[in-house]
Parts: structure tokens; sequence; C-alpha cells
């Protein structure tokens, strides 16, 4: 199962999108109605320096409902989820909860996610973890496996196809 | 006291050294670990993709819990944070607990709330207490002064009901004095390590880690100390690539809270895994004979 099957599997359900435009409008109207562009999320943002990332603005945008905008632009991708931005609000405005229902709705759109969480998603959904077990280098230059250490072995899933299924189904469920 | 230790995704898969050290200082502390089966990935990871999933994957790990009537500990921040949002959500809000349920219903669990939810930091400093660290310690470390680093997740959002305060968080300070061990205040020490960028912005994500690492060396810290498997990942693993995406040539020991703690209760290193670390963690002088 790849996030495009799934987007395919999300948009036979008709209201998907309208579900997520809902969350961002109750964001508008309860949430960034209250921003008063004091930038103090900006300026404490991780990505900002590196990324240019503006979280007041992001904010500014949802004001006034420049969403497909946002969908498109890569900008969104490039918040580090360190919730300075939720913490610090002086009005307790979250951009970071923004930037997620905004990245939620472009993988519902169908758009191409960017870098491994195609693959983390798919790992997930095969054995429950984001990768399996893997060997990793010592510091005297040899390799070692988990089963090497003397640590228990990972339990993992009891039924890994009932899991997928499950899964699955919530991965296109309405949010 | 016992916990059923939820092990997340990176910590059993990669981060080894964490759950040896974690398993070889816990018990000395008075601490029974539990091993339950069915656990998976908490669902983080996977939020920007989608959040009814992260909620949903949440759920299922805390309702294996209630199944056995046991609380967690959970070592990994990014984890904790999932879980004690995933509580927030389903205790305040009856609608969404009765969908979630349903489906867990589906692999017969059920989602009831009664765990409490443990990390190393809170774990070690509200409930073993210091004075239990004081009296274990059986080793004099080294006169270190060593960067504090949290962690984001543990740290924010202060909403979730973080372990450790969110602007000015001391309680890995006052146990690594417990051993011993001195932690001055540095003005980079609530900053990210980057981690989160690298499945999508790898070079950017590295240039974080570099940066901060630069930071702690030249403000004269012998090392880091952290207690996050990503972090780990970042400041000890990717250290050298790290550094050099910033031009600097970081030489930064590295370790894990309780890599430190098994080293000062006089535990062999390899049992703590210290050969996993790949920074420079010979230079602390931290092994040799226990007094
Ligand atoms: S800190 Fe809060 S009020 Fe200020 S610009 Fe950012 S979101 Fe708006
Ligand atoms: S959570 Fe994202 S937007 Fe907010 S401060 Fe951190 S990197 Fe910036």
């Amino acid at each position: 199962m790849s996030i495009t099957d799934m987007t395919s599997m999300a948009e036979a359900q008709s209201d998907l999108r309208s579900e997520i435009n809902k969350r961002l409008e109750r964001l508008i109207l309860g949430v960034s109605d209250y921003c008063y562009q004091c930038a103090k999320c900006t300026s404490g943002c991780e990505s900002h320096k590196l990324l240019e990332l503006e979280p007041h603005q992001i904010v500014a945008l949802l004001k006034r409902g420049l969403i497909d905008e946002m969908v498109n632009s890569e900008i969104i991708w490039t918040c580090m989820s360190c919730f300075k931005c939720k913490e610090r609000c002086p009005q307790k405005v979250p951009p970071v909860d923004i930037l997620f229902a905004l990245k939620n709705l472009t993988v519902l759109t169908g758009k191409q996610v960017p870098g491994d969480y195609t693959q983390m998603l798919q790992s997930v959904m095969s054995i429950g973890y984001i990768q399996d077990r893997q060997t990793v280098p010592t510091r005297s230059g040899d390799t070692v496996k988990r089963e090497d250490l003397g640590l228990p072995v990972l339990s993992g899933l009891q039924d890994p196809n009932g899991f997928q299924n499950i899964i699955t189904a919530s991965a296109v469920e309405k949010i | 006291m016992k916990l059923a230790l939820y092990p997340g995704c990176l910590m059993p898969t990669e981060q080894y050294a964490y759950e040896m050290s974690i398993r070889e200082t816990l018990p000395l502390m008075g601490v029974e670990i539990v091993d339950l089966p069915g656990f998976s990935c908490c669902g983080e990871p996977l939020k920007s993709i989608n959040q009814m999933l992260t909620l949903h994957m949440s759920a299922r790990n805390l309702s294996i819990a209630d199944r056995e009537g046991i609380d967690l500990l959970v070592p990994c921040p990014m984890c904790h944070l999932a879980l004690s949002e995933a509580k927030n959500i389903l205790d305040g809000n009856g609608e969404m607990k009765k969908r979630i349920n349903a489906k867990l219903r589906e692999e017969g669990l059920e989602y009831i709330g009664k765990q409490r939810l443990f990390h190393i930091i809170d774990l070690v400093h509200d409930e073993i207490g210091l004075d239990t660290i004081r009296e274990r310690v059986k080793k004099t470390l080294p006169d270190l002064n060593m960067a504090a680093h949290y962690g984001c997740h543990i740290l924010r959002p202060s909403e979730m009901g973080r372990p450790v305060d969110s602007e000015n968080p001391r309680k890995m300070e006052a146990i690594l004095l417990s051993l011993g061990v001195r932690s001055e205040d540095y003005a980079e020490k609530l900053d990210c390590c980057g981690g989160p960028l690298l499945p999508n912005h790898p070079e950017t994500s590295l240039a974080k880690t570099g940066q901060k690492l630069q930071a702690v060396s030249e403000q004269g810290f012998d090392g880091m100390v952290l207690a996050c498997p990503w972090c780990q990942k970042m400041f000890d693993s990717k250290q050298t690539k790290a550094a050099e995406s910033v031009g600097s040539r970081a030489h930064v020991p590295v370790l894990y809270l309780t890599q430190l703690m098994g080293l000062a209760f006089g535990i062999d290193d390899a049992k703590l895994g210290l050969n996993l670390n790949l920074s420079p963690v010979d230079d602390l002088g931290l092994k040799g004979e226990v007094e």
C-alpha cells in the first residue's frame, strides 16, 4: 500500500477534503483570528534561518483563506515540529498545528509527498515499525546486530495482516 | 515499581545502547521492567501524513498497557508526546474515544486510559528520587561539565503536560549533579537537534545538528548528555557528517543519561553499549576501576 493508493482510496470518500477544510476553518475562526502578527513565533522558529519558514506568515495566509497556495508550496514541509511557536505564542495560536493540517491536506489531495515518508509508512504497515532492526557500527570498527547484544527478542505485531487492514482503513478515514 | 517498556521504533531497531543502559540501570533503582507483546510505532513520525493515523496508533499502544493494567516507561520523547497527546484527546473527547475504540475492538483492544506514562528523566527525578541515585553511585566520575540536551518533545508543548519545565528544565541537571557531574547552562540548550527534518531535508537537518555541536564545543563543554534516541542519532551517530556540513571539526563526546548513570553505578561499559557510541566518548576518561 503506497501513499498514492491510499490517496486514491481516500478520494472515493467525497467528503474527505471538506473534513480537513473544516478543520482548517476551525483553526481560522477559532485560533488564527487571535494572531496579531507579532512574529514571536518566527523569531524562535528552528526552520526560519535555514529554510526561511515564517510561521507568522503561515497564520496570515490562513487568515486570508489562501489554503491552496500553501498546500502547493514546499514551505509547509520545512517545519521541524519543535513546538516552539505553539509554546511561545502570546495568543495561544499554534502555527505548528496549522502546518500539520496543511500537510495532511496535501497528502489527501494526492500531491507528491516529499522525502522518506512513504517508505516509513510502508514499513509501519508491514512490520509495525518505521524500520526493521538495523546492523550498526561500533566505535572499534565492527558491526553488531540486536541479537548480538543480549537484548530480548523484539516482540512486534501479533497479527500483522489484521494490523495492516485496520491501519489502512484508519489511514483513509475522515479526520 | 513495575513498568512496561514501550520501546517505540528507533531505540529497539538502531539505538541499542539506550535500551541496554535502561535495562541495566533501572533494576538497580528498584524498577522492574516488563516486556509486553504487540507494541507498534506510536504514529508520531507519520503525523505529517495523517493525524488520525497517529491518534489510532498511539491509542492502540496505550490500550495494550490498559489490557495489562500497567504503567508505561516511554524512553523516546517523540513517543512520549504522541502517547500523551492521544491520552489528552481521548480522555477529553468522548465522541473520539468511541470512534477510536471501535477501531481498537477489531484487534480485541480497548482504550481505558488508566496507565501513567514516564520518561526516563521524570522517572528518575520524581519517582526514584535523587537520594536513591546518590546511594547507588559507586564510582567517582572525572570532573566533567556536560551540556544537557533534553529533546524538543519532552519540553514542548507544555499544554500536553510535559515531564520537565518547557523554558527552564532543571531535572536532568539535578540528576547529573547527583552523579557528581556539572552541567552549566548554555543559550542553545532548548534548541532542536534537527532530526525531524531528516526524512525530507537531510542536509539542513545535519546543518542544524552541526550548529548545536559547534556551540557546545565552543563553549568548552566536555560533552553532551541526552535522553532521546533521535537526538543521539543526530549528535552521536551522525556527528562527523553534521560537523562537516557546517565546516567545523566538532569533536564532542555524546552519551545517554542512562549510560552515564550506569558508569557511575559501576556497571561494565560493554553492558551499557558504550562501544556503540560513535562520538569520541573515550576522551571523557569514564572507564576504569570501581572504587
Ligand atoms: S506568535 Fe502568535 S500572535 Fe504572534 S505572530 Fe505568531 S501566531 Fe501570531
Ligand atoms: S514547530 Fe515548526 S513552525 Fe513552529 S517554531 Fe518549530 S519549526 Fe518553526
